[in-house]
């Protein structure tokens, strides 16, 4: 039995005002994110007998407005999400006659890890910089761009390197990590921002010494 | 943020001891308050050097031999090694390296790098102070 | 510009801060590996006595003895100065200091710019003829 269980039961037996998000009941939907004994989880995914014999808090998610009970205001979440333009950028789309766009099993592995995210939110509750700072572009945002950035099918660099490469992008970021640690697919949002990091800086510098471009 | 909202929304404010929640987070702020010692070291240094330079060589080293510099770099060692080796375990963990199949993990990156620290160390004393 | 993007959006790439953050990278390799043992040479073999200071030398000559001395000096407390400033100052900021982040800036790059100077400018004023290798 897991603690989304225990909320449903509350909501029918106890309290039926008790309001929550919650679908899939089996890891992959992403809705039912909460401060479970004071980590962010899943409520779907925190087993009761992790917490036998105590009595625990389930609060909603760090970091964000709570509207009311579990329910917070996921806003602003959704507009990063768009804004890095969660979508292939061709340059020049080919006739679908001409076929699809091949990738190598290897070209698949260099982005595949950071396209499991499930929108669940878990990694903008346990950042403590988003939290102080809520124009940070965040871990589940920048790891969906480096996700296109580094698909081989992308040509959208020109596109994302701008918004991920601001101020509020990735620079804010101090290596807490505890993004990665509590993502529930095995994205490692933490990698993904250390990354783009090295792309922006290795960019800035190159943009400078070879001010006309070069490759 | 939506506009137009009829109901009011309960906003929580990060406290100044936000990172004390957590064994992470209280590691995390260990690890970046080594960075004071750091810049303390070499701040002490640079003032040594004024000492020096603006009086006599004797008053630099004075100030070496003093007990609290010892006593202070004592410390500001500690907090060092300790960035190095969290220095070492972060890169094991951005930059992972593949040889054939296998991907490292950050402990043997860690470990690598400690001993690469520790030769280029002895390196330095060899070139530097032996030779 | 890619087929079927409007750029109506703009954005402001913080090209300073990201050589900023390179640097402040290399600073941090550089306080991994050289800052220790410039700080055991300095501040504990030499005042204990301890290898490889038996007694006789002191950690002045590496200021003024070689080129290469200078050069690890001057590489050393860089680094390992402007990796720290840039670290501490945004350690600051966490700890319930945010919004005097623009203040905090701008003592750190004093500090770290002023110092780095200072360092060069000491360096040389010890060594009025460029030491031998």
């Amino acid at each position: 039995m897991v603690v989304l269980d225990a909320l449903n039961y509350i909501k029918a037996n106890l309290d039926g005002s008790l309001t929550y998000r919650w679908s899939c009941r089996m890891g992959v939907c992403g809705s039912c994110g909460a401060n479970v004994d004071g980590t962010p989880k899943l409520t779907c995914a925190s087993f009761l007998h992790e917490f036998k014999g105590r009595t625990i808090n389930v609060e909603p998610l760090p970091n964000f407005p709570v509207i009311k009970d579990l329910v917070v205001n996921m806003e602003d979440f959704m507009e990063k999400l768009v804004k890095i333009k969660p979508w292939i950028i061709r340059e020049k789309e080919t006739p679908p006659e001409q076929g699809e766009y091949k990738q190598s099993a290897e070209e698949l592995e260099r982005y595949q890890q950071f396209s499991s995210c499930i929108n669940c939110m878990l990694c903008y509750s346990a950042c403590p910089i988003y939290g102080l700072n809520e124009k940070f572009l965040g871990p589940a945002a920048t790891a969906l761009a480096y996700r296109y950035i580094e698909d081989s099918r992308d040509q959208g660099k020109n596109v994302r390197f701008p918004i991920v490469h601001e101020m509020e992008g990735v620079w804010e970021c101090t290596l807490v990590g505890e993004c990665s640690v509590v993502c529930p697919k095995g994205v490692d949002p933490m990698l993904a921002i250390q990354k783009t990091k090295i792309l922006g800086a290795t960019n800035a510098i190159r943009s400078i010494l070879m001010p006309r471009g070069g490759r | 943020m939506a506009e137009n909202k009829s109901f009011p929304e309960l906003r929580r404010k990060l406290t100044p001891g936000w990172w004390t929640a957590n064994r992470h987070y209280v590691q995390y702020m260990f690890r970046e308050w080594t960075s004071l010692f750091v810049a303390l070291f070499s701040l002490v240094y640079i003032y040594g050097l004024s000492l020096w330079a603006t009086g006599s060589r004797n008053a630099f080293l004075n100030l070496l031999k003093n007990p609290a510099t010892i006593a202070f770099s004592f410390i500001a060692l500690i907090f060092t090694l300790y960035h190095a080796a969290t220095w070492f375990y972060l890169l094991g963990q951005v930059v992972p390296m593949k040889i054939g199949k296998t991907t490292s993990k950050p402990w043997q990156a860690l470990a690598v790098n400690l001993v690469l620290m520790l030769i280029v160390s002895y390196l330095v004393i060899w070139l530097l102070v032996l030779r | 510009m890619a087929a079927g993007v409007e750029m109506r959006e703009t954005h402001k790439v913080a090209r300073l801060h990201a050589v900023l953050w390179g640097i402040f990278s290399l600073g941090g390799m550089i306080a991994a590996f050289l800052l220790p043992v410039m700080i055991y040479l300095t501040g504990i073999a030499y005042p204990l006595g301890l290898w490889p200071f038996n007694g006789s030398r002191d950690p002045s000559f590496l200021v003024t003895g070689t080129l290469l001395g200078m050069l690890f000096v001057f590489v050393t407390i860089a680094g390992s100065l402007f990796h720290g400033i840039f670290r501490f100052q945004s350690a600051l900021t966490e700890v319930g200091l945010l919004r005097f982040k623009k203040g905090l800036e701008a003592v750190g790059y004093f500090l770290i710019f002023a110092g780095i100077i200072v360092l060069a400018y000491y360096l040389l004023v010890l060594n009025p003829s460029l030491p031998t290798l």
